[in-house]
């Protein structure tokens, strides 16, 4: 018989556990319990099985493992949960105490480990798989997350973008000053996250410029690495994750705000202090560390509170139906829901459209969609439609990682939207 | 009995991925929203069609195997549970909207279709079907037919058995049985569409459902009332619906769920009362307007606030404080014991008042809840299973609820079902020759008792 001492994480999220009622209203809102009508699919089941773990019911096996998994940790189940219980916390808890149990399964144990925390090397390998994806896969416009991506990618044929020839930070400089005569307002980091820095480096260079123009100096810390989401909260490695979050702390001590253009790097690096937080010296700097970031429209809307003509639609642009796919990561965990709906609002070049359930996950969900790529595509067929019916030319978002699941499945479709970040929009 | 190989023939049914056998996918069909039972069933199966279920209960009946049919497994009954292990029949991959007719006023759907998501579809195309649940959200259809659904609208529309014109339904032996039809009258022979309705997944698995509809009301208007005390609260109503108006929804939650309303209604109000009446009225603009008003001024006279709310997100506000009341109340207490009688409208301010005697006398907590509109309530007695003492205390004072309930004229479930849940109660509850009708009618559908075996009524009387 286990004792609960096996579960330490499981232990501190124990009042989320013990909240839910098994009403079952989440299995109205679950994306994965919307394609599999399975109950171990659904929050409820969930929260079943990780009780049945903690009781000793249950064992931490691979099956097990394989359920917990089976969640884009899209937050809808808690959004809507009558009692309020979090579960995607209870999910990512278990998910690292299985971690810790019983370790981490070949490649994500290399990947993880030992290669995403090395950005350089990192680096390195991305640029060799590079070269492979030029051989092996179907290109598409844009361009590879991680490692991990491309090597499920490689054999289940998704339509990803190409990783960039040069990546953003060895294309500018670490200090990006405004253009002279324009005065600085603000000074901010910019975190670039492994998305924009190996994939979308245009996407960074348009950041950087708009923001300079604007009277912010960007600062690209050099220090920086991977945000560690598919890490701690992918795939449960907390000591890991601890070590990446240490990282981006350093680089960034020195600065008020750090600017996101990835809703899911924002996230995760705001939640170090839930979930890595193992000592009060860690506590503090993650939660001084969480006060300064900031997403790329929050900034726009809320702090520097441009007016629409800031916003220079580019020219090939002008006169477009666009419409928003809004990240898990930046309505529910983030609470920014209306700065990017404001911003699209207020620019008189482009005709604004919201599509039917704008805040529905698109089942990219980083790991998830490695682990159930066949599933991923389902539950991005439902975010077509919506684009579909919408007859937008362009769908935006605030977040790589949803633009990556967005391009694989308006192509598939042989849609016509073209998928971008919304800050691409602009000049 | 159950046995292995038993697995193999379900995939060969069925196909390999609508069937789970896997320690992890079984736990999480051993429970429903009650918190009193588990058990673990031997394999799950997911049909996708009528045949399946069909050749599914060929295989069960002469296997002898236990069947419990079960759909979202949101019942607070206990009814979906499969106390006797066997197949889980899991019909939530069968949710098609097969059609809506504007014309005929009636839709056809697979038994897995969420209740909320027909609802949205319904919505569409200008209709509704009144039943409510509160687990809208994520109960099937089969299941609000085979329960027998409620829900607080029910006060004006009825409950689910007045929407069923049709069902397909598979016979424990296998056979695939059409009852009833499309049309809204129907007077051909016994109504044994309705046999099927509310039999609790004992009888036979529903495979396909005909809904009678409405069109949808044009307008609605929902007030809330604040009122400083029990009784008075159940004389309001009792004087709303005597004034002549019917509202659609007349709704109860008492103290212990305040919580919910609070940035809602104003503090110093809510911190003296006992009761928040919700009461909507719906049907043309002008109707809805000079209803509301009546409603008003009863409630005025009565209650320490009375507010209108001013538009539709105001209102979805309050209705949804009012649906997390079951959840709200069930994360207080490790154990909740959920109770389901419908008293007689004129006698609901005794019941209310003789029910918190009663858990004074026993010395537990009592929450009352519930669609006091047709007098159904849902007093719930918040323990600890853990804590036997207290436990048998708050079972002891459940029991005297029902029978004051019955004392009343009142009934043992109004739209919850028996299920595990009150099958010790049945006996007081019904007259002993329609126990033994009920019986009756199940050993000539059900000769081998495969369907959903160990509920409604005790084993001991078997």
């Amino acid at each position: 018989m286990k004792t609960s001492l096996n579960f330490e994480q499981i232990d501190r999220f124990k009042e989320d556990l013990d909240k839910c009622t098994k009403c079952g209203f989440c299995m109205s809102y679950c994306p994965v319990y919307q394609e599999e009508h399975v109950e171990s699919s659904v929050a409820r089941g969930k929260i079943m099985l990780i009780r049945a773990l903690l009781d000793g019911t249950l064992e931490a096996t691979d099956e097990m493992a394989e359920q917990l998994n089976r969640c884009t940790l899209c937050m809808t189940c808690a959004e809507n949960c009558p009692a309020g219980t979090q579960v995607p916390a209870v999910i990512t808890a278990a998910r690292a105490d299985k971690v810790r149990l019983k370790g981490l399964s070949f490649p994500y144990n290399i990947v993880y480990r030992w290669l995403l925390p090395r950005r350089r090397l990192f680096g390195g390998v991305v640029r060799l798989a590079s070269w492979f994806q030029g051989i092996f896969l179907p290109k598409t416009e844009g361009t590879i997350r991680h490692l991990s991506l491309f090597l499920s990618a490689l054999g289940k044929g998704r339509h990803i973008p190409q990783i960039a020839p040069k990546f953003l930070r060895q294309s500018v400089p670490e200090i990006n000053k405004p253009p002279a005569g324009v005065e600085v307002k603000y000074t901010v980091g910019y975190f670039t996250g492994c998305m924009t820095d190996f994939v979308f480096p245009e996407l960074g260079k348009k950041i950087i410029n708009f923001l300079t123009r604007n009277s912010v100096e960007v600062v690209v810390p050099r220090g920086q690495g991977c945000c560690g989401a598919p890490v701690f909260l992918g795939a449960g490695d907390f000591a890991t994750g601890r070590r990446m979050a240490d990282t981006n702390v350093k680089a960034f001590k020195e600065l008020d705000y750090i600017i996101t253009d990835c809703a899911t790097c924002a996230s995760a690096m705001k939640d170090y202090v839930k979930f890595l937080a193992d000592n009060d010296d860690r506590k503090r700097e993650y939660t001084e560390f969480a006060g300064k970031i900031k997403d790329i429209t929050e900034f726009l809307v809320d702090v520097l509170q441009l007016p629409p003509s800031a916003y220079r639609v580019a020219g090939e642009f002008k006169g477009k139906t666009v419409t928003w796919h809004e990240p898990c990561h930046l309505g529910r965990y983030l609470g920014v829901k209306e700065q990017p709906r404001k911003i699209l609002k207020s620019i008189p070049d482009i005709h604004f459209v919201e599509m039917p359930d704008a805040d529905r996950c698109c089942g990219m969900a980083g790991t998830f969609s490695i682990y159930f790529y066949d599933l991923s595509k389902k539950i991005a067929d439902k975010k077509a439609a919506s684009i579909d019916s919408t007859g937008a030319d362009i769908v935006v978002t605030d977040c790589p990682g949803c633009q990556i699941q967005l391009i694989d499945s308006t192509t598939r479709h042989g849609m016509p939207q073209k998928v971008m970040h919304i800050m691409e929009l602009f000049e | 009995m159950f046995n292995a190989k038993h697995v193999d023939q379900l995939r060969r049914i069925v196909g390999k991925d609508n069937v789970l056998a896997t320690q992890e996918e079984l736990l999480a069909y051993s429970y429903d929203a009650t918190n009193m039972w588990q058990h673990l069933p031997d394999v799950v199966v997911l049909p996708t069609n009528a045949n399946q279920i069909s050749d599914i209960l060929k295989l069960a009946n002469e296997s002898r195997i236990p069947v419990t049919p079960r759909g979202g497994g949101t019942n607070v009954s206990g009814g979906s549970i499969p106390i006797k292990g066997g197949i889980v029949l899991c019909t939530t991959r069968m949710n098609r909207i097969i059609e809506i007719n504007r014309t005929n006023l009636n839709a056809t759907v697979e038994p897995g279709v969420i209740l909320q998501d027909l609802q949205e579809a319904l919505a569409k195309e200008g209709l509704f079907f009144p039943p409510d649940p509160q687990s809208a959200q994520g109960c099937t259809m089969g299941g609000v037919v085979a329960e027998n659904s409620g829900g607080p609208s029910c006060l004006k529309y009825g409950v689910a058995k007045q929407y069923v014109l049709g069902l397909e339904v598979v016979l424990a032996d296998g056979r695939i049985v059409k009852l009833g039809g499309l049309t809204p009258k129907n007077r051909t022979g016994y109504e044994l569409a309705m046999l099927f309705t509310g039999s609790e997944g004992t009888l036979g698995v529903i495979s396909k459902i005909t809904l009678r509809l409405l069109p949808s009301q044009k307008s609605s208007q929902t007030i809330v009332a604040v009122i400083s005390d029990v009784a008075v609260a159940g004389e309001t109503v009792t004087e709303i619906i005597a004034s002549g108006v019917l509202p659609s929804k007349v709704e109860f939650v008492d103290n212990w769920t305040f919580e919910k309303f609070r940035g809602l209604l104003p503090d110093e109000i809510l911190d003296k009362s006992q009761v928040i009446l919700l009461i909507q009225v719906d049907g043309l603009p002008e109707t809805v307007e000079a209803e509301a008003q009546q409603v008003v001024d009863i409630c005025q006279s009565r209650a320490g606030e009375v507010k209108v709310a001013q538009n539709q997100a105001e209102a979805d506000r309050y209705w949804q404080a009012r649906t997390a009341h079951f959840s709200d109340i069930s994360s207080r207490t490790h154990t909740i014991v959920n109770e389901d009688v419908s008293v007689p409208r004129d006698k609901i301010a005794d019941f209310i008042k003789l029910g918190q005697e009663s858990a004074k006398k026993y010395d537990v907590p009592i929450s009352f809840a519930g669609h006091v509109g047709d007098g159904n309530f849902h007093p719930v007695v918040l323990t600890d299973s853990r804590n036997k003492e207290h436990y048998n205390r708050s079972l002891k004072c459940v029991e005297e609820i029902i029978e004051i309930a019955l004392s009343l004229g009142g009934v043992l479930s109004g739209e919850h079902g028996i299920g595990l849940e009150k099958q010790r109660f049945l006996k007081k509850a019904m007259d002993p020759a329609a126990i033994e009708i009920m019986k009756a009618i199940k050993d000539v559908l059900d000769p081998n008792h495969i369907l959903n075996p160990g509920k409604i009524w005790e084993e001991t009387s078997d």
